[in-house]
């Protein structure tokens, strides 16, 4: 679900689009290092070339209904969490840019929902629950359970953030959208299942060592369900914002990203509009020098 | 295909063809957080974006009605949403969000129609977006192409052998692991060919960067430019 530019109010897409710039920064730094070598570089493009062509392959699923690949699942599995979250970043970057699937500045927005959060979600199962000494039936429901968590988890945050920046809906339509999010988490599962034992029979992919850890995999699961519906119903209570900020212990961060932009309130003294004109620049000019200031402090530590 | 189109336009040439495209992708940025903090009601100020974006369509010289029928890809889905917030009891608010979606993303096609994919991301990577997003876009928009094309040579093997014969459809499950097994085909194929890339790149001498054949420079123009129409947007977002 890509959300298109206006959908999402400035505090929301704001508060994102710093996260993510953040988030973009370590996984970059990440995927950089564990490269090794450039040689990786023309790989995680290639790969973004492939999940783009992977999704006009048809999966059929009855009805004469027919789904298709996500990939986020797929990508944190035989590349890693890092290298993935880079290239469905920028797959993200050139459907918003070149095909207009997504907005540009809520693409903070949709790289949290799919490339962050949602490559965490799916990576999440399949590291807790998939190795060697597991045997294959695990191996398999940690896939599963790749796929069907990462979208499930994107899904929910992205309308989560439709409804917290108030775009509105009937009660009982919230009830089917959360049906069509399972199903389409099932299926996104099964698919990445299906295309995960294709592309083994024809090439390793690569094997996580040590123990499946169970337990601890359930628990992380279910607490990631938990707070993805609970992100969901909390937004969409009628005063969803406090709730969630509330919830999170975000409140500092909310109010802070809400007065330079929407509060209108930067201390210039002068005509109102002019206050109001300097406080959006303001704004911009923080996200910005956040943005750049994070990639500095991270290249250097790097390059140390 | 779309692309070509866009791709084709981008290389014309017109006054707004030549900014310097980090001028472009700052005038786009101002133009969208102004639509974006619009209260719903304001009705004028949509009208007054959309003169803008009229007057910079003009400017580009490029077709008018197709690129009108481009930016209207994004309705179906902020329809979807519009509606949905009608039927909750909120007209405004839902004829604001198909408005505000529709004029941001004909903005954001004025950009990518007027600025080649090479000079956007060499202006996105002198504004310090980390390199290796830069770079992985730069190989994932110069494949994307290529391995469409294979997928859909597939689908058009896998039709004309097997997929369906007259009368008779395959079995689901058989047509499940038939897209699977493409899948997993043209994964091998892509990792075998970004081995193939990386070698013939190391060949010719790649040192980790690539570089534009004509540097981009930020000209007086492109500042008065920037200014100019930042301007515009903060006036119509705050006088109308």
């Amino acid at each position: 679900m890509h959300i298109p530019d206006g959908f999402l109010s400035p505090p929301v897409w704001a508060t994102l689009d710093v996260a993510s710039a953040g988030g973009v920064a370590v996984v970059a730094r990440r995927a950089h290092r564990e490269s090794g070598n450039q040689n990786q570089i023309p790989l995680l493009g290639v790969m973004g070339a492939f999940v783009f062509a992977a999704q006009m392959i048809n999966f059929p699923v009855g009805l004469g209904t027919s789904g298709h690949l996500v990939g986020g699942a797929l990508l944190a599995i035989v590349l890693g969490p890092s290298a993935a979250a880079v290239v469905m970043t920028a797959i993200l970057c050139v459907q918003a840019f070149v095909f207009q699937d997504g907005g540009i500045v809520v693409l903070g927005a949709n790289v949290f929902n799919m490339a962050l959060a949602g490559v965490a979600a799916g990576y999440l199962p399949y590291r807790m629950w998939s190795s060697p000494e597991g045997g294959a039936r695990w191996r398999t429901v940690s896939i599963f359970s790749a796929g069907a968590l990462s979208v499930l988890v994107s899904a929910c945050l992205a309308l989560a953030e439709l409804l917290i920046s108030g775009v509105k809906m009937p009660r009982h339509m919230l009830a089917v959208s959360l049906g069509l999010f399972a199903v389409s988490a099932i299926l996104e599962g099964v698919i990445t299942v299906a295309a995960i034992h294709a592309i083994e029979r024809l090439q390793p992919v690569r094997a996580l060592p040590g123990a499946p850890a169970r337990v601890a995999g359930a628990i992380g699961v279910l607490a990631v369900l938990a707070a993805a519906f609970g992100i969901l119903l909390a937004s969409a209570a009628p005063d969803g914002i406090e709730h969630l900020a509330a919830q999170l212990g975000l409140a500092h961060t909310a109010a802070w990203a809400h007065a330079p932009l929407a509060g209108y309130d930067a201390g210039v003294p002068g005509p109102a509009w002019l206050r109001k004109a300097a406080a959006g620049f303001t704004g911009m000019l923080v996200i910005y020098v956040i943005s750049l200031a994070a990639g500095r402090l991270l290249s250097r530590q790097r390059n140390a | 295909m779309h692309h070509v189109v866009v791709e084709r336009w981008s290389r014309q040439s017109s006054p707004l063809h030549r900014r310097d495209a980090r001028g472009k992708l700052g005038v786009l940025v101002a133009f969208l957080v102004a639509v974006s903090t619009t209260p719903p009601p304001a009705q004028l100020v949509f009208a007054g974006y959309g003169v803008m974006l009229l007057a910079a369509a003009l400017a580009s010289r490029l077709p008018l009605r197709g690129m009108i029928a481009r930016a209207a890809l994004v309705l179906p889905f902020s329809a979807t949403f519009a509606l949905l917030t009608w039927w909750a009891g909120d007209p405004v608010r839902a004829l604001s969000l198909a408005e505000k979606s529709f004029l941001s993303g004909l903005a954001a096609l004025l950009l990518i129609a007027t600025t080649p994919i090479p000079r956007l991301l060499a202006a996105l990577d002198s504004l310090h977006v980390p390199r290796t997003l830069v770079l992985v876009i730069q190989f994932l928009y110069r494949y994307l192409f290529v391995i469409s094309e294979q997928a859909q040579h597939m689908r058009l093997a896998a039709l004309s052998r097997s997929g369906r014969q007259r009368g008779q459809r395959p079995g689901l499950v058989s047509a499940f692991r038939a897209a699977a097994g493409a899948v997993g085909v043209l994964f091998a194929r892509s990792w075998e060919r970004a081995g193939g890339i990386y070698n013939a790149m190391l060949a010719r001498g790649f040192r980790g960067q690539f570089t534009l054949a004509e540097p981009e420079r930020f000209r007086a123009a492109d500042a008065l430019f920037l200014c100019a129409a930042v301007a515009m947007c903060v006036s119509i977002r705050l006088a109308l």
